[in-house]
């Protein structure tokens, strides 16, 4: 159950942030606009991030057998897809993050040296929580001021992401408990809610047009 | 407080004047356009030169002043512009 779960989730994660990505990518080419060109990168890494974990269950289960995927390979693709995140927040200036000093960002760094791929798995996703909880935030708040209903549903989406994210690095603690597998099926209602309103913008007439390139 | 304005935001009122809200067939004056995009003669002019040297303006004379008119390739501007700034403010953003 669970390995259906995560396949289906790794799946549509995959697909979906491929599909926003790509739509990302044709408006930056249309327009020119910085923030597309962000949303492309957040969401082609979310995209990479599932697929790459994915791979990583499909190799499991079919070449090496072992009953459970390698660790690092999770870590990477959580890692990518932490990118991706990081990228959604910095697009509503999140620059508050990163400390001002030198000292600090080169220390900031050193902890991820001296602990092992769990260990980082953990971190990662709890930054992955943090970014998508500010993410929800900001996006929310964004629809006092367009009045947008597709606000809503992304913002919908990036907490659901954020509370499944929550909850699979909470499953460690109860690791017998469903607690994973609703943490799963949460994060796939997350990518879904955030596919709906992306889909419903029309693409049928745009055309890329390299002229358009230097505005 | 005004609200602050992308460069792409300043871009789309200019072309959206320009397409739908024209003084007269030969098109906008840079008056009209300076009142009509709220913005400045010395930004207005750095913008309608690109704007015009990327083939998304036409720029005309009549009765001794320049006139500007929106191009096809400007009208597809606009329509993506338009369907992007959507996609945008579903993620809380401006483009």
């Amino acid at each position: 159950m669970e390995f259906l779960l995560e396949n289906i989730l790794n799946l549509v994660g995959f697909l979906v942030g491929l599909a926003i990505g790509i739509m990302a990518y044709i408006g930056f080419r249309n327009t020119g606009s910085p923030t597309l060109f962000r949303l492309t990168i957040a969401f082609f890494s979310i995209s990479l991030g599932f697929f790459v974990i994915w791979s990583g269950y499909m190799i499991e289960d079919f070449v090496i057998k072992s009953g459970a995927i390698e660790r690092g390979i999770q870590t990477v693709g959580i890692v990518i897809q932490t990118v991706g995140y990081f990228f959604i927040a910095f697009s509503h200036s999140i620059k508050s993050f990163f400390p001002k000093s030198n000292y600090f960002r080169s220390v900031g760094i050193l902890p991820f040296f001296l602990v092992s791929t769990v260990q980082l798995e953990h971190i990662f996703r709890s930054i992955s929580f943090i970014l998508l909880v500010y993410g929800a935030i900001e996006t929310i708040l964004s629809y006092r001021d367009n009045k947008n209903k597709g606000a809503i549903s992304v913002a919908i989406g990036l907490a659901l992401l954020a509370f499944g994210e929550f909850l699979g690095w909470y499953s460690f603690v109860f690791p017998e408990s469903m607690l994973y597998s609703i943490s799963m099926a949460i994060k796939i209602g997350g990518l879904i809610a955030l596919f709906i309103p992306v889909s419903k913008i029309p693409l049928k007439r745009i055309k890329f047009d390299d002229d358009l390139d230097k505005i | 407080m005004g609200e602050y304005r992308t460069q792409m935001k300043i871009i789309g009122d200019i072309l959206s004047t320009t397409q739908d809200d024209l003084q007269d067939e030969n098109g906008a004056t840079v008056t009209y356009l300076i009142r009509k995009a709220n913005i400045s003669h010395s930004r207005i002019s750095t913008i309608l030169k690109t704007l015009v040297s990327q083939g998304l303006l036409e720029r005309g004379d009549s009765q001794g002043s320049n006139r500007y008119k929106i191009s096809q390739s400007g009208r597809e501007f606009l329509q993506a512009y338009k369907s992007f700034t959507k996609f945008a403010d579903n993620f809380g953003l401006n483009i």
